[in-house]
């Protein structure tokens, strides 16, 4: 293998998939990234066996080939080599870089040793606007859980149906909704489980105005545009059905300010209990106010007014699911509804003109003792 | 009529009184040696043959006495430590009554030598069974010898209940350790047929002996004990949580210097230990406990075995809750130095002792050091770490390492957090109750018909620790709510898991006082977060301060240590620095 590349051209592919690779590992060669020359560019490839990222960058490719390299070491020599063209080279298992009058030689690895990417053919693929998956994935992979024991809540589910598109995330405590109208005609009818790590290289990868094809091979999903690929491994297994754990009678509605209730909210939760973190709110005519009472530790009281005509409602909630729900709520003003102290509170944003997000987030309460 | 009742020969008296006095050999040995300590005796040689059925001898270097007194103490009712039945009251000899001797020499063969400085010359007196048979002058240094020979020779049916040599030598031993406990200052000898049994020579203190006699591994896994309340004071000794055993306990209590059993005063003790030892585990106790004279009665069993305190409860009390302060304390974690820091106390500032009284039974404790636990139960634990705060490292995914002010700690996360999910579930028991989050996907749980019965049973307690149980019908429940302890929080797996435990029970379960224990226990081990888990430094941080905001931070609730000391001076022993 050896070709030609220029500096930034070599960074900005090694700093992309080298985000991709574990930090820590037992299988070393997974800590290397796996440069593939042909043609008028190099491929590098990444993975910590989850999620794969392979990203293109042109170069001037002397003779074709493939050898792995430790990925950290070759992102911090190219972050100070000088502004000059690199030429890479393979010498049996090491890699040559020179530039300018610096020389590097790295031991790497046989390509053969590095895992097999999954193959995904993109022949049935569907496309998808990257803005609209950005937004998807910004509003919804925050309530994924972080308890091992129901892997299944540890992912994002993706589902795809009568030309919409949603995702839908959730711990168990809170949960998160949206859909987005499919841009394009192909998109099929399926349901995945995608886990956050590859939503997050997505995030990363693919620009607002990229237009992604997406494509399923049996337990894989796999996303590309031009220059970047992922691959991920599904979360196999039967999403809960959420449907019905959404109210749809939540009649006593609060109109408020984002920003008023997220501040208020916030304040309360310096003096709510480290485990906990529980707050109350009680809904009047007209306001709403919010105690917290922390045994040992103190309590504090605020309120705020806002546009609620329901009877009174006593509700406590763990401040942090609050607080996180408000901070995805794309608008100045959010509804919050209710049925009842012990059911599910309900937010959604209030679009004030234009046309609203399709989002729903949804928090179980605490239970109130006193 | 015929006059039927007549006063008894002293002889026959004296037998009768022996009945109550001496029981067996060990009974002699006690009152032997109590005398020579109440006769301020600096060292005390006891030497048994045939677990004393044969032969005891005690000799000490106390005052002696003179030719007058020698054969006063022969009579019953003779003693030279009251004059007023009001000195009772404040007594701090081992003798009052004046009968240990007489009742000895009824049922022996008694040989008596002694010597006050005073005199030119000693006196050596033969007793048989109760009679004078010989007295003479005997050259003798300063203090006194017994000799018991034959005992029961005149009482054959006293005889045949003697146990084996080894029980009685055992026995005698047992009565010996606890004197030399109570004396630590004062040397000690036994020999038995020829093999020393304990060879003490003064100690500083009751560390030092204990350290004598057991060796100064079982020394090192003890830690003082301090206490006051009301005029009463303790002082002691005991086994740090993770070493305590199950099997043979080691339980010595003693009231102004006096030793005296107590099931009530243990059980205090072990009250003091609950949720730090596992169920079955017998820590070994050292209990010193000083009262004004007025707060104990010492002369209600025929042996002083017991004693009676004015108010129980106040003692009870203050040794609960002083052990419960030393367990809080850094010095009661377990500890990989392979010296730990002895036991010891700064010597409380005291009254000078009466005069009369036997030096040695004053000064227990004596070398000074800091860090020494205090006694009020209501002050929160010591700092274990100065500011800033200690850089926390996590190791295997299962320790925090700390560095501390002298050394480092390692804190067992699961253990830790355990301790920390007990004590949260205990207070919030105490307030109310704790906040369920409820579940928007509910848990739908099968249990068996016992498990069942047992949701149902503690369906309110549950409930207060944050589940929101329904009965579905069969054996189905549903639970709509669940604490929420940490993020990486198994809400079905704990709740299976207490069940079950709580229906089929376990040591732990066993070791609880009640059902908020019980639930808050399993509550806490099956919902701590678990050794593997990867914390943040946040967490970390979280939980070694919440740790530290415990009642006793250094035992988890299964009776094992949550964090194990390492100072630096055992590092420099390592490094041979
Ligand atoms: N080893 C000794 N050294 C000096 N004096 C002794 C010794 N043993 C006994 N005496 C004297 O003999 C007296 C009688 O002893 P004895 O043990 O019979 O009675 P006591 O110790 O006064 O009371 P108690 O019956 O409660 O033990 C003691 O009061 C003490 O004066
Ligand atoms: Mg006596």
């Amino acid at each position: 293998m050896n070709f030609t590349i220029t500096r930034q051209n070599l960074h900005a592919g090694l700093a992309a998939v080298s985000a991709s690779i574990p930090s820590k590992t037992t299988l070393p060669v997974l800590s290397n990234i796996l440069f593939e020359a042909r043609d008028d560019s190099v491929w590098m490839n990444g993975t910590d066996l989850d999620v794969a990222v392979r990203i293109k960058v042109p170069a001037d490719v002397k003779e074709a080939g493939s050898l792995t390299a430790p990925g950290k070491k070759l992102q911090e020599i190219t972050r100070e080599l000088p502004d000059a063209p690199v030429e890479v080279a393979t010498r049996g298992d090491q890699i040559e870089l020179s530039c300018g009058r610096s020389r590097f030689k790295l031991n790497g690895l046989p390509a053969d040793e590095f895992p097999t990417l999954p193959s995904i053919s993109f022949d049935d693929a569907w496309t998808v606007k990257g803005k609209d998956l950005h937004s998807l994935i910004h509003h919804t992979s925050f309530a994924v859980s972080t308890e091992e024991s129901r892997p299944i809540l540890n992912g994002v589910l993706w589902e795809l149906r009568d030309g919409a598109m949603r995702m839908v995330a959730t711990n168990g405590h809170r949960l998160a909704r949206m859909s987005i109208p499919a841009q394009s005609s192909d998109v099929p009818s399926a349901d995945f489980i995608v886990p956050p790590a590859a939503l997050q290289q997505v995030q990363r990868l693919f620009k607002d105005d990229d237009t992604l094809e997406v494509s399923r091979d049996g337990n894989h999903l796999g996303f590309r545009s031009g220059s970047a690929e992922i691959f991920t491994r599904l979360i196999e297994g039967t999403y809960p059905n959420y449907e019905q754990v959404i109210p749809k009678d939540n009649d006593k509605k609060a109109i408020v300010s984002k920003k008023l209730l997220e501040s208020a909210v916030r304040r309360m939760a310096v003096v709510a209990s480290d485990q906990t973190h529980r707050i109350r709110l009680t809904f009047e005519d007209g306001r709403v106010h919010l105690s917290v009472l922390t045994p040992d530790l103190g309590e504090g009281h605020d309120e705020l007014e806002l546009d609620y005509a329901g009877e009174a409602l006593e509700i406590g909630f763990n401040a942090n699911y609050l607080l996180e729900v408000l901070k995805y709520m794309p608008t100045e003003e959010v509804c919050i509804a209710f049925k009842a102290p012990e059911r599910a509170a309900t937010i959604e944003p209030v679009a004030s003109g234009g046309d609203a997000m399709d989002l729903l987030c949804l928090v179980m309460p605490l239970r109130l003792l006193d | 009529m015929a006059r039927r009742i007549h006063i008894l020969p002293d002889a026959v008296a004296n037998q009768i009184a022996a009945g109550e006095v001496v029981e067996r050999p060990a009974s002699v040995v006690k009152e032997l040696v109590e005398n020579a300590l109440d006769a301020r005796a600096t060292r005390v040689e006891i030497a048994v043959e045939r677990g004393g059925k044969r032969r005891i001898r005690v000799s000490d270097d106390g005052v002696g006495m003179g030719r007058e007194d020698s054969l006063l103490c022969l009579d019953r009712h003779a003693t030279s430590k009251i004059s007023h039945a009001e000195d009772l009251k404040g007594i701090r000899t081992f003798g009052f009554r004046g009968e240990a001797v007489p009742s000895i020499a009824a049922v022996s063969r008694l040989t008596m030598e002694t010597h006050d400085a005073d005199d030119e010359v000693g006196t050596r007196i033969v007793m048989d069974g109760g009679r004078i048979a010989a007295v003479d002058d005997f050259p003798r240094q300063r203090g006194t010898t017994m000799e018991i020979r034959n005992l029961f020779f005149n009482a054959p049916a006293r005889a045949k209940f003697l146990k084996s040599v080894s029980a009685e030598t055992r026995a005698i031993s047992e009565v010996v350790t606890s004197l030399a406990l109570a004396n630590p200052r004062v040397g000690f000898s036994l020999t038995s047929d020829d093999r020393v049994l304990l060879d003490l020579a003064p100690a500083a203190d009751a560390g030092g002996r204990v350290a004598q006699i057991w060796g100064g591994k079982d020394a090192g896994s003890l830690v003082s004990v301090t206490g006051e309340a009301g005029g009463m004071e303790i002082e002691g000794l005991v086994q740090r949580p993770d070493a305590a055993q199950p099997g043979l306990r080691r339980a010595h209590l003693f009231v102004n210097g006096r030793p005296f059993r107590s099931a009530n005063l243990i059980r205090a003790a072990e009250r003091g230990y609950r949720t730090t030892i596992p169920h079955g585990a017998r820590p070994w106790i050292f209990l010193y406990v000083r009262v004004p004279g007025g707060e104990v009665d010492v002369n209600v069993h025929p042996a002083k075995a017991e004693v009676r305190f004015r108010d129980d409860s106040r003692v009870e009390e203050l040794v609960e809750t002083a052990i419960r302060a030393a367990l809080d304390h850094e010095a009661s974690a377990a500890t990989f130095d392979s010296s730990p820091r002895g036991p010891s106390h700064p010597m409380a500032v005291r009254e000078p002792p009466p005069r009369e009284a036997p030096e040695a039974q004053m000064a227990l404790f004596t070398s000074s050091m800091e860090g020494s636990p205090s006694g009020d139960a209501g002050v929160a634990p010591l700092p274990v770490v100065e500011a800033p705060r200690p850089r926390l490292w996590q190791v295997l995914n299962t320790y925090i390492l700390a560095e501390t002010r002298d050394g480092i700690l390692i804190v067992d996360q699961h253990s830790a957090h355990e301790r920390v999910l007990f004590q949260r579930l205990m207070d919030a028991y105490e307030a109310g109750g704790q906040t369920g989050q409820r579940l928007l996907f509910p848990l739908t749980m099968r249990l068996t018909q016992a498990e069942y019965r047992q949701v149902e049973e503690l369906g309110g307690l549950l409930g207060r620790a944050g589940f929101e149980v329904e009965g579905f019908g069969g054996d189905t429940v549903i639970v709509h709510a669940v604490p929420n302890p940490h993020p990486y929080f198994d809400a079905e797996r704990a709740f299976r898991e207490m069940i079950d435990e709580l229906t089929h029970g376990s040591e732990l379960v066993r070791s609880a006082k009640n059902q908020h224990e019980r639930i808050a226990m399993t509550f806490a081990c099956k919902g701590a977060i678990k050794a593997g888990q990867r914390l943040s430094p946040r967490e970390m941080q979280e939980l070694f301060d919440e740790l530290f905001a415990t009642e006793l931070p250094h035992h988890d609730v299964h009776g094992r240590p949550t964090i194990v000391r390492l100072s630096a001076a055992e590092l420099e022993r390592k490094f041979g620095r």
